[in-house]
């Protein structure tokens, strides 16, 4: 009966799961979905989907005039140091900072959010 | 036990002479002519309608509408022995005190008594309506482990009920006539005529009461009341229909020196799917969305503003009610997970709901009946509609649903789709409640109101106006109930001023 762990099975052995393993982390950062940079690419972290996220920004921004990204995601990134998301939603909804996507009702910090991943993608 | 009269059978010519006179059998004129039972008033209650449906009978209520689209005259109503509470809902529920109020974001509001003068007629008119017992306050602060509700967390929506009427022995809300004919016909002191239409209203040649009433039969017999005291219990458009063509003697109108009579006319908009309510856990009592017997009552849950709201935040009177499972949207599903998500809250059990709403409008002097060139079979003139809706009127109702939104958000509990924004898109699913309100509205001055506190038409001192058309605003309840309280009150006043 020959020995299973010949020298050159295990040199091949190994070679293959070096192969597979480079192919799976590589497969996956092809595979993610990568957007051009944007100068509010930290906000824009906060959202699990932006694509979906950006289709409610669009609806946003059919409301507000004159958006300015530059301010907002300064005054969002501000409001982000005082709390989580949860937290800061949570916080716009007991004092009525909302704002509309198609009528649906959502707080505004997340829905500045959604804007910005809107004018990202544009 | 005395039958009905068939009015077409009273001989030609023949003067009636009774103390009371109650024009219209729907739930006011029969409340009445029950309570009035076993006193020493001889009373007369006259109905056009029969027992039953007949469409010439129905035709009388044809009329015109311009404007803003509404219902047809003849279909939003029944002419017959019970009135339009033989086709309606059920739907039972107190006016809140605030109604009654004078209001500084109201025009024309403030009634000339508060919810106080019909405390005391409501368990009756209850009654009568066969609504179960009152739990309509109890239920408001029943347990959350027995009745559990939308948490809504603090703010201006909260869950307060309806009760609904079942007539004994069937499954539909009561039918007045139905239901109280036998009643009717065992009071020894009325005497209730079917198919006797009032023409006119003859006023004597001072103008400060009325004299006589002519009656009229589709076959063509013609007759006269000459009551001490007359009550119109019509419904708001018929009575204005009347007082305006009573105009023999003075020319506007009975009732009508200040041009009141058939202004203010109102209904409460009902416009389908006004918004989408999502529950992040899905899980809504059954009572929201449909009626369950609860503590011996039929009731359902709605969403209503507080009294604290409305004063705070200036905004109308109205009430939602959820009506069926809904789809979401792409848009909505995006919607749903962003927020889910930035909320912390796990939405993987989450439904959707239309939400149907009543809703109250402001009082319009220009939204009001006049008398049109046709006439009906009877010969009395035909009304014309001028229908009119303020954009207003549904950024209030907006304005509430936005409330309930941030509310639902607040508490972690969901979130809410607004439906319409547009007028085009109020209108486009616009439907009505056919409460007919407002056309001869109460006021304590005779140049703000058409009848008194007593419900009195001011200057005429033996006509009296019972049910809706006396509402000077409307609230957002269904009114059956509250009108039935309103004539039992008058009942009694009446009681007091014929002895």
């Amino acid at each position: 009966m020959k020995d299973l762990f010949t020298r050159r099975r295990i040199v091949l052995g190994a070679g293959g799961v070096a192969v597979v393993a480079a192919a799976g982390l590589g497969g996956r950062y092809l595979l993610h979905k990568r957007y051009a940079p944007s100068p509010y690419d930290d906000l824009l972290s906060r959202l699990d989907n932006r694509d979906a996220d950006a289709q409610i920004g669009e609806a946003v921004l059919a409301n507000i005039e004159d958006f300015d990204a530059k301010s907002v995601s300064a005054n969002v990134r501000a409001r982000l140091q005082h709390g989580s998301l949860s937290q800061i939603v949570s916080s716009d909804a007991v004092q009525g900072h909302l704002v509309e996507a198609k009528g649906w009702v959502i707080p505004e910090t997340l829905g500045l959010l959604c804007a910005l991943a809107a004018k990202a993608a544009a | 036990m005395s039958a009905f009269i068939d009015a077409r059978t009273v001989p030609e010519g023949t003067v009636l002479e009774p103390d009371l006179a109650i024009v219209g059998a729907g739930p006011v004129g029969i409340s009445m002519a029950l309570a009035l039972a076993n006193t020493p008033l001889h009373v007369v209650l006259l109905e056009s309608g029969g027992m039953t449906f007949d469409a010439k009978t129905q035709a009388l209520y044809d009329g015109a509408e311009v404007g803003d689209p509404y219902l047809s005259l003849q279909a939003s109503r029944v002419r017959f022995m019970g009135g339009s509470t033989n086709i309606w809902g059920g739907w039972c529920r107190p006016m809140d005190s605030i109604e009654f109020e004078e209001r500084s974001w109201m025009p024309h509001s403030g009634w000339p008594f508060g919810v106080d003068a019909l405390k005391p007629y409501y368990p009756r008119a209850q009654v009568l309506c066969e609504a179960g017992p009152w739990l309509y306050e109890k239920a408001e602060s029943w347990p959350q482990e027995e009745q559990p509700t939308v948490a809504l967390g603090d703010g201006g929506m909260v869950t307060r009920w309806f009760q609904f009427s079942k007539m004994r022995n069937s499954t539909l809300p009561t039918h007045f006539g139905e239901r109280y004919a036998e009643d009717l016909k065992r009071v020894r002191n009325l005497s209730t005529y079917i198919h006797a239409n009032v023409t006119r209203l003859g006023l004597d040649s001072g103008g400060a009461k009325i004299n006589e009433l002519d009656v009229a039969t589709l076959s063509g017999r013609h007759f006269k009341v000459k009551p001490k005291c007359t009550v119109l219990a019509m419904g708001a458009v018929e009575i204005a229909r009347l007082m305006l063509a009573s105009n023999d003697v003075m020319a506007p109108g009975i009732g009508n020196a200040h041009d009141l009579v058939g202004r203010f006319f109102a209904d409460h908009p009902i416009p389908r799917d006004t918004a989408t309510l999502v529950l992040f856990d899905g899980k809504l009592a059954p009572y929201y969305m449909h009626n369950q017997v609860i503590h011996g009552a039929i009731m359902r849950a709605g969403l209503f503003p507080s009294e604290k709201y409305r004063r705070a935040d200036h905004v109308l009177d109205s009430s939602i009610t959820i009506e069926n499972p809904t789809k979401l949207d792409d848009l909505g599903q995006a919607a749903l997970a962003a927020t889910a998500s930035a909320l912390g809250v796990d939405a993987s059990q989450a439904t959707a709901y239309s939400l149907g709403c009543g809703i109250e409008v402001t009082p319009d002097p220009d939204r009001r009946f006049t008398l049109d060139t046709g006439r009906d079979a009877l010969g009395i003139p035909k009304l014309k509609l001028h229908m009119r809706i303020a954009d207003s009127d549904f950024a209030h109702f907006r304005k509430t649903l936005t409330e309930l939104g941030r509310q639902l958000l607040a508490s972690r509990t969901g979130m809410l789709r607004l439906n319409a924004k547009e007028r085009g898109q109020w209108l486009a699913e616009l439907d009505w409640g056919n409460h007919h309100m407002g056309t001869t509205r109460a006021h304590v001055d005779p140049r703000k109101g058409v009848v008194d506190g007593n419900l009195q038409v001011h200057g005429i001192s033996n006509l009296f106006v019972a049910g809706n058309s006396v509402y000077p605003t409307y609230g957002a309840v269904n009114p059956t109930v509250n009108l039935v309280a309103m004539a039992l009150r008058l009942t009694d006043h009446l009681k007091g001023q014929l002895r």
